[in-house]
């Protein structure tokens, strides 16, 4: 995975945190891995890139950072990890993937599609992905708590 | 005024209806896919149609051409994370009279609604 590629997703996160959230995310370094990514945080959203290229996006949230995103972006008051959070939480990795798949095809309307988002809660597990792929990491600060962007992509 | 609001997110749903409200649309029905909003709207008649693209059972963009089919020619506004022009383009020619692409700021439905009507 080039490390240019990860840009696209960068600035979709911060813009889907600035338009939806009302709300400043500000990136970390980005890190590298090559073994397969166990969760950093407590609950984590994916979605599959297909098509010209091939790829997954995941977004993982310290419990607190996930409650406190919902609550934003309903208006209400929520403190625990329901339907509504993993919801909003596979909705905003849906807004994220599809405003960096823009970004990706430009205008030309290259042939990408989304899957549907996945929610996976809890760290005792591990994202397998075909064999060789890199997957970078980058870590945001923003005003509703840390969180982390995990990107695999590669054009075929 | 009473608006159909389809996505498959409830949370996007709840969210898009805030925003209706922003625009005194508060007569609100839901659909969770493109199939549930077409039944929706062979039951009942809609003043406006907020559309997502990827939705299982059937896409949105496939439930405009078949509301379309149907004979409603009520306004379907397009709420999707499909940014391509390609795509616009492509749900224009379907039949979707305007364009929203998320992540969008509550004011910007409110004009897309808007400009429907004008």
């Amino acid at each position: 995975m080039k490390v240019e590629y990860i840009n696209p997703f960068i600035e979709s996160v911060v813009e889907v945190f600035s338009t939806m959230l009302d709300t400043d995310a500000v990136r970390g370094d980005v890190g590298v891995s090559r073994a397969a990514a166990s969760n950093p945080r407590d609950i984590m959203a994916l979605i599959g890139l297909s098509g010209d290229a091939r790829g997954t996006v995941a977004l993982s949230f310290p419990t607190a950072t996930a409650v406190a995103v919902v609550s934003k972006l309903l208006d209400i008051n929520t403190k625990t990890v329901d339907d509504t959070v993993c919801d909003a939480i596979a909705e905003i990795v849906n807004m994220v993937a599809g405003s960096a798949k823009a970004k990706l095809t430009g205008d030309a309307g290259l042939p990408l599609d989304l899957s549907l988002p996945t929610v996976v809660r809890g760290r005792n597990f591990e994202v397998e992905y075909p064999t060789k792929s890199i997957w970078l990491e980058v870590t945001f600060e923003s005003g509703l708590g840390p969180f982390n962007l995990r990107v695999t992509f590669e054009k075929l | 005024m009473k608006a159909l609001v389809v996505d498959d997110s409830a949370v996007m749903r709840k969210v898009l209806i805030g925003a209706l409200a922003r625009a005194d649309i508060t007569d609100v029905e839901q659909a969770a896919d493109g199939q549930e909003a077409v039944k929706a709207t062979e039951r009942e008649e809609f003043d406006l149609v907020l559309m997502d693209w990827n939705m299982p059972n059937m896409l949105g963009i496939d439930a405009v051409k078949a509301i379309r089919a149907n004979g409603k020619t009520m306004p379907i506004i397009m709420v999707t994370t499909e940014a391509e022009k390609s795509r616009v383009v492509e749900a224009i020619k379907s039949g979707a009279n305007n364009y929203i692409v998320k992540p969008f700021e509550p004011a910007t439905i409110v004009e897309k609604i808007q400009s429907v009507f004008k």
